[in-house]
């Protein structure tokens, strides 16, 4: 029996020490960092939750400590910039967003480089098996700075019931999603008919898949190109959508809020992050009456916006080799696949479709259209979620800003699209 | 019932009416918050807004199995009180200088700290602590949060040591004090409101801090209040549980400021000197 | 008392008042002067883009000048700034007013009229995001039942800047009450008894009694409040992040992205230092208004 079949069988919090380097592959010597301890900067979210409910696993595997602190996402990385600015070598292994900060941090000289480290894996690793488009958004010059941890990206949630009741089909097409939404104000005025994120900085998340779809792009010809038509089209069509059937406020409107109305069943289309599907069925409201598919198609097809968390390495961490202990252990297939099992999508495609997660997946009907939704974000998702230069942060300010410009109002679309351009424009020629 | 009676009623029954009204004000959403942390998580952001509910402690339990609320509490705890008393220490003798000399730039000066963005002193001390090696530690903490409390002492008790009248201390002096024995002898004694009222200041400030435990603390010696916000994330959202580890916060200030209430409310040792 | 004594008493005495104020004073320069020295010299450098830091001397500076955000933040802190310091001032006066007549109340009780500013601040402005939100909150629910039309509060350009000067007067004017109530507690009783023989109103009392009494207070009050109120930050940036658009965006929260969020450490230091000097601004205004309003 393999290692690999063995583990099938067993169940999985109570593992037998006897298995434990089996299934990490025997091969390795896993012990070479016994006594050492490591201190891992983890931002509060499921994510490094479900991964350290495995903690005791790694401290027996290796014999090493693992150090956690645990902030929210701001606070983490206020830590982050004191600590990395003083070229402290208080932290071995973080949590970074690639699609966000990854530019910036590899400039600054903040990630190790990883890609030597990938051939020193347990031979079950299986390298080859991570999703290579996360793998290839963790990229930077050539370096690999950071190994995905899980996949995730806005999907659209809505309302069976309430489609059936106003007779409106799911919404293949943009223009579906827009009719649909006409459709559901005049049918049901207590129903918000649809919902995303309106919050200035929130703003990229969720426009940059709609953006793509309509065929769009940020960047032409290394100047902002928002006021190409596909630009302009895509900064029309998100802000008419929450301007026109969105809910009053909308213009403060993230994930909480999001969620919130949802999950209280005032709004019938979502579009939101895929990670929000525990909090969306928190107290078991929206279970039965909720759909899940990746944003309609545009003129382009469908290009979903699909991120990942990444483990990464500090530049100035003093005992490098031990942290990819700690991160080749998060990151194996065994490791993520009981990660996935608590609700985590995998990174690797091969353990979304092992038997056991399946079994977990086919328990409830919106896991399996959740998975399914996410199965298509891991093969035609893109990582670019605002604009692909070192100043990715600053730039989703713009995008924001010109997406408020309209819900409120305030500018014309030429106008909106004119005046971001020409900040981008700035924040692209910065060196 | 002659004018002064009718008027004096008049009188009570108008400040009891803003009484009343202030009240609602002010407690409604601390109600609110307190309400919410007995509900389940869903139900807090509900609509329209649960008034009747099945009351459960769930949050509270969700609250001490994933976090180590108590030690956090302790370590809190340490660290306030830790500040608290060294505001007061430097800070009464400090005030009394200021208020006697009349020159206020010592007063000015160790308001500074609390002029710049809190964000300015992150990377400055966590170089700083770090070259003796004590980040992670309570001093570090201790010291970062007197900084906080030390200006609030000295300027809340700077108009109590000025409404004390000169020929207290000039008799006092005739007598043979020395500036010190005055102070503590003679002005403590009168200002006892003012010390009251900014330890409550002092300490609800430091408890409530979070920005520079941030930094310089560590997970074994982070506060309570640091820990508040990781009920709040993308997928992680835990309004119940917020709420629940809110009232638990708030409840250690609101304690103490009820203790203290005896040397506030009184006032009278200044009455019988001054009278 | 021979002339040589007495000014040998007087040595003494400046000595030992200096000795009093001296750990205040050593333990704040010991805590500032390297985060000053150290802030004045990264706002001399350049992190931006590449992460490299290099040596740009006054262009941080210059780039403030011309910087359109640190000019409409300017205007944003001043006016949120002005509006919750008017409120809460003239609210917590009468606040403590009406708790310092209150003698019966209970120290409990008098305590949860204090308690908004016990709350964190990162859970109050979590709760009033709820309370406030437009589709989900019950400030709307409430207006609405009673037959009045709902509001866009922390969602709407113009109105984000009162709403939050509201939500910041509910949770500091009992701060600033508590403080005036300090005051209040140690002004002579006798002074009361003067007036009250002279048959004086209650308004007229107030007015040339108690008010002037209280001003060294209220002015004491106004400082401490400044100092917090033209650095604001906690509320907005939990409930707005300087939205919609930038019409919240104080120059704290602008500073604070700019160095956190967008990494820019040395831009961020200059409006730092700059937000600091405006501070330093305000509270020495009001340091001449408490020397001329002492009594």
């Amino acid at each position: 029996m393999t290692a690999k079949t063995l583990m099938a069988h067993v169940a999985i919090p109570i593992l037998a020490a006897a298995t434990l380097s089996q299934a990490h592959g025997a091969d390795f010597n896993w012990k070479k960092f016994q006594g050492k301890t490591i201190t891992f900067l983890a931002n509060s979210n499921p994510i490094s939750q479900a991964l350290l409910t495995q903690k005791a696993d790694f401290e027996k595997l290796t014999g090493m400590t693992l150090k956690v602190d645990t902030y929210q996402e701001q606070q983490m990385r206020q830590r982050l910039v004191t600590v990395m600015n003083a070229h402290s070598d208080e932290v071995d292994v973080f949590m970074t967003l690639p699609s966000r900060e990854g530019e910036q941090f590899a400039a600054a000289g903040w990630y190790a480089d990883l890609t030597p480290m990938t051939k020193n894996v347990a031979g079950n690793y299986d390298f080859a098996g991570l999703s290579q488009a996360l793998l290839k958004a963790g990229t930077f010059n050539g370096k690999l700075t950071s190994m995905p941890m899980n996949i995730e990206g806005p999907i659209l949630y809505y309302r069976t019931d309430i489609l059936k009741k106003c007779g409106v089909e799911v919404p293949k097409t943009i223009k579906d999603v827009q009719a649909a939404a006409k459709k559901l104000k005049a049918c049901d005025s207590s129903i918000t008919p649809f919902v995303s994120r309106g919050l200035k900085p929130a703003v990229a998340y969720t426009f940059s898949n709609m953006l793509h779809n309509i065929g769009g792009s940020y960047m032409a010809n290394g100047k902002s190109n928002l006021c190409s038509p596909k630009g302009k089209e895509a900064l029309e069509t998100y802000s008419g959508l929450l301007r026109d059937y969105g809910p009053p406020g909308v213009v403060n409107y993230s994930f909480p809020q999001i969620s919130a109305l949802y999950r209280s069943g005032r709004s019938a289309l979502s579009f939101e992050s895929s990670n929000e599907l525990r909090t969306v069925m928190d107290g078991g409201a929206r279970l039965k009456d909720t759909g899940l598919a990746p944003f309609p198609a545009g003129e382009a097809g469908q290009v979903p916006t699909a991120i990942g968390w990444g483990l990464t390495i500090s530049a100035h961490s003093k005992q490098q080799e031990a942290a990819w202990y700690f991160v080749q252990w998060a990151t194996s297939p065994e490791i993520q696949k009981r990660m996935a099992l608590q609700g985590i999508a995998p990174p690797r495609p091969a353990v979304a479709k092992d038997p056991e997660y399946r079994k977990w997946i086919d328990e409830a009907p919106v896991r399996k259209e959740w998975q399914a939704a996410l199965d298509v974000l891991a093969t035609k998702g893109s990582s670019e979620v605002g604009y692909p230069i070192v100043a990715n942060p600053q730039s989703r300010e713009f995008i924001g800003q010109a997406v408020q410009d309209l819900i409120l109002k305030q500018k014309t679309v030429d106008q909106a699209c004119a005046d971001a351009d020409k900040a981008l424009d700035a924040l692209i020629a910065q060196k | 019932m002659s004018d002064a009676q009718t008027t004096d009623r008049w009188i009570r029954w108008l400040n009891t009416l803003q009484l009343v009204v202030a009240g609602i004000i002010i407690l409604t959403p601390t109600a609110w918050m307190v309400m919410s942390s007995f509900k389940p998580s869903f139900e807090v952001t509900a609509y329209p807004p649960t008034v009747i509910f099945s009351p459960t402690i769930q949050n509270y339990i969700e609250l001490t199995k994933t976090t180590p609320f108590f030690n956090y509490a302790i370590n809190s705890l340490i660290v306030t009180v830790g500040s608290t008393s060294l505001g007061l220490l430097f800070g009464i003798p400090a005030a009394f200088a200021v208020s006697w000399t009349r020159i206020s730039w010592p007063a000015i000066l160790t308001l500074a700290a609390r002029m710049a963005p809190g964000t300015l002193f992150l990377l400055p001390w966590y170089v700083m602590f770090r070259q003796v090696d004590l980040i992670g530690s309570y001093t570090a903490l201790i010291l970062s949060h007197a900084v906080i409390t030390l200006p609030i002492v000295i300027w809340v008790l700077l108009p109590s040591f000025d409404s004390i009248p000169r020929s207290v201390f000039e008799a006092a002096q005739v007598d043979g004090c020395s500036v010190t024995r005055i102070l503590w002898r003679i002005a403590i004694p009168l200002v006892g409101s003012g010390i009251a009222v900014s330890a409550i200041l002092a300490f609800v400030f430091s408890w409530n801090y979070f920005l520079f435990a941030l930094v310089l603390s560590n997970g074994d010696t982070k506060t309570l209040i640091a820990a508040a916000f990781n009920f709040v994330g993308e997928g992680s959202t835990q309004w119940g549980a917020l709420m629940a580890a809110a009232t638990l916060i708030a409840l250690p200030p609101l304690l103490l400021a009820t203790l203290v209430q005896r040397w506030l409310v009184a006032g009278l040792t200044l009455g019988a000197v001054k009278g | 008392m021979s002339q040589a004594t007495a000014t040998l008493t007087q040595d003494r005495q400046r000595l030992e008042l200096s000795a009093l104020s001296a750990p205040a004073v050593i333990f704040t320069v010991g805590m500032i002067a390297f985060p000053v020295v150290y802030t004045v010299w990264l706002g001399f450098q350049s992190f931006s883009s590449t992460g490299k830091q290099s040596f740009v001397g006054l262009a941080n500076y210059s780039k403030l000048l011309t910087d359109y955000e640190f000019w409409h933040g300017l205007w944003v802190t001043i006016a949120l700034y002005v509006l919750s310091l008017v409120l809460q001032l003239v609210l917590g006066v009468w606040l403590a007013l009406v708790l310092f007549h209150a003698k019966r109340l209970h120290g409990l009780v008098r305590s949860l009229f204090i308690s908004p500013f016990m709350m964190p601040p990162v859970v109050a402005g979590m709760m009033w995001l709820v309370i406030l939100d437009p589709s989900l909150g019950a400030a709307n629910y409430i207006l609405q039942s009673i037959g009045l039309p709902p509001s866009d509060w922390l969602a709407s350009p113009t109105l984000v800047i009162p709403t939050i000067a509201l939500v910041d007067t509910w949770q500091w004017t009992p701060y600033v009450a508590l403080i005036v109530l300090g005051g209040l507690q140690s002004l002579p009783p006798s002074v009361y008894e003067a007036a009250q023989i002279d048959g004086a109103s209650p308004l007229k009392t107030f007015q040339r009694i108690t008010l002037p009494l209280l001003l060294p207070t209220i002015v004491t009050a106004a400082i401490l409040r400044s100092v917090d109120l033209l650095r604001f930050f906690d509320i907005i940036y939990i409930t707005t992040q300087g939205g919609p658009g930038n019409a919240s965006n104080t120059l704290n929260i602008y500073g604070f992205r700019v160095g956190f969020e967008f990494f820019n450490i040395g831009y961020a230091s200059a409006l730092m230092l700059t937000l600091t000097a405006i501070v330093f601004g305000a509270v020495l205004a009001f340091n001449r208004l408490r020397g001329a309003v002492a009594w």
